[in-house]
C-alpha cells in the first residue's frame, strides 16, 4: 500500500511539475490519489497556484528611484563617452 | 553634449531613464550595486550602438529592450556558475518519511484562492521573499512569472536542462510560499 501512495514530498514536486504541464498519465493518477487523502498538499496546490496566478501581475517597475550620487556618477562616465567622440 | 545626434539626446538620458530602468532592473535582479551597474552599462552600450538607432521604437523602448538584454547576460552569467544543484534541499520541508512537519505544513490562509489579490502588501511581501531565494531560483521564477516566458525559452536562454528547471521552480515555491504564509498570511 505504502509504495502505491505517494509521499508529501513527492506529491509537491508533482504538484509543480503539474503546473508546467508535465505530468504523465500515472504521475496524474498518483497525484489525484494522494491528494484524495492529504489535505495539507491539497492546500499546498491551491496555495502556490495562487502565488504564481498573483505573481503574473506583479508591478513591472519597483517603487523606487536612484540615488541623486550615482545619477551624477552616471552622468559623468556617459559624458566623458560621449564628449570622446 | 548637449545635441541631439542620430535621434537621440544622450545628455539627457540619466534624468529622464535612469530611476525607471533601475526600478525595472530591481524587480529583476535585487542586488542593487549589480543594478546600478546595469543601468550604467545600458547607457554605455547605447551610445555605442547609436548608429544602430533606426528611430523606429522610441528612444524610451529602445533604451529598455538594451536593459532587458543586459539583464538577460547577468542571468545567463549566473546560470553557468552553477555547478552542481544543492542536494534534497527540499528535506528541510520534509521529514524522514517525507511528510509535512509540524513546522512547515501548510496552514489556512482563510481566503478565496480563486480570487486575485487587491491588496498592494501582497506584491511587497512577495518581492521581499523573493529576494531570500538562491539568485538561480529567484532568475526561473522572474523570467517565468513576471516576463511570462515559457520553461522552453527559460532553459534555452539559461542553457539549463529541463529537470534542473523544474526543481528550481519547484523549490522556489516551496520557499515563497512559506515565506509569504508567515509574512503575510499571518500578518494580516
Amino acid at each position: 500500500m505504502k509504495k502505491l501512495i505517494l509521499s508529501c514530498k513527492r506529491a509537491t514536486y508533482l504538484i509543480s511539475l503539474k503546473e508546467e504541464g508535465k505530468l504523465s498519465f500515472r504521475q496524474r493518477m498518483q497525484l489525484r490519489t494522494h491528494l484524495s487523502i492529504c489535505s495539507m498538499c491539497k492546500k499546498f496546490e491551491k496555495q502556490t497556484a495562487f502565488i504564481s496566478g498573483n505573481a503574473k501581475h506583479s508591478p513591472q517597475h519597483a517603487d523606487v528611484t536612484l540615488d541623486q550620487n550615482s545619477k551624477d556618477k552616471m552622468k559623468t562616465t556617459l559624458k566623458n563617452i560621449v564628449d570622446e567622440k | 553634449m548637449d545635441t541631439i545626434i542620430n535621434g537621440l539626446a544622450p545628455a539627457l538620458w540619466v534624468d529622464k531613464y535612469a530611476d525607471a530602468l533601475y526600478a525595472f532592473t530591481i524587480v529583476r535582479i535585487s542586488d542593487r550595486e549589480i543594478a546600478k551597474d546595469i543601468v550604467q552599462d545600458t547607457f554605455l552600450n547605447a551610445w555605442k550602438a547609436r548608429e544602430s538607432y533606426t528611430g523606429k521604437a522610441s528612444e524610451k523602448n529602445w533604451l529598455y529592450a538594451i536593459c532587458k538584454n543586459k539583464i538577460i547576460d547577468h542571468y545567463r552569467k549566473g546560470a553557468s556558475n552553477i555547478v552542481n544543484v544543492a542536494a534534497r534541499e527540499e528535506n528541510e520541508y520534509f521529514d524522514e518519511a517525507e511528510h509535512w512537519t509540524p513546522d512547515t505544513k501548510p496552514g489556512d490562509w482563510g481566503l478565496d484562492y480563486t480570487q486575485p489579490v487587491e491588496k498592494k502588501e501582497f506584491y511587497t511581501v512577495l518581492e521581499k521573499c523573493k529576494t531570500k531565494l538562491k539568485e538561480i531560483q529567484q532568475t526561473v521564477f522572474v523570467m517565468k512569472y513576471l516576463d511570462d516566458l515559457d520553461s522552453e525559452e527559460i532553459c534555452k536562454v539559461l542553457d539549463l536542462k529541463p529537470s534542473y528547471y523544474w526543481v528550481l521552480i519547484h523549490r522556489a515555491k516551496l520557499h515563497l510560499r512559506t515565506c509569504l504564509e508567515k509574512n503575510w498570511v499571518n500578518v494580516q
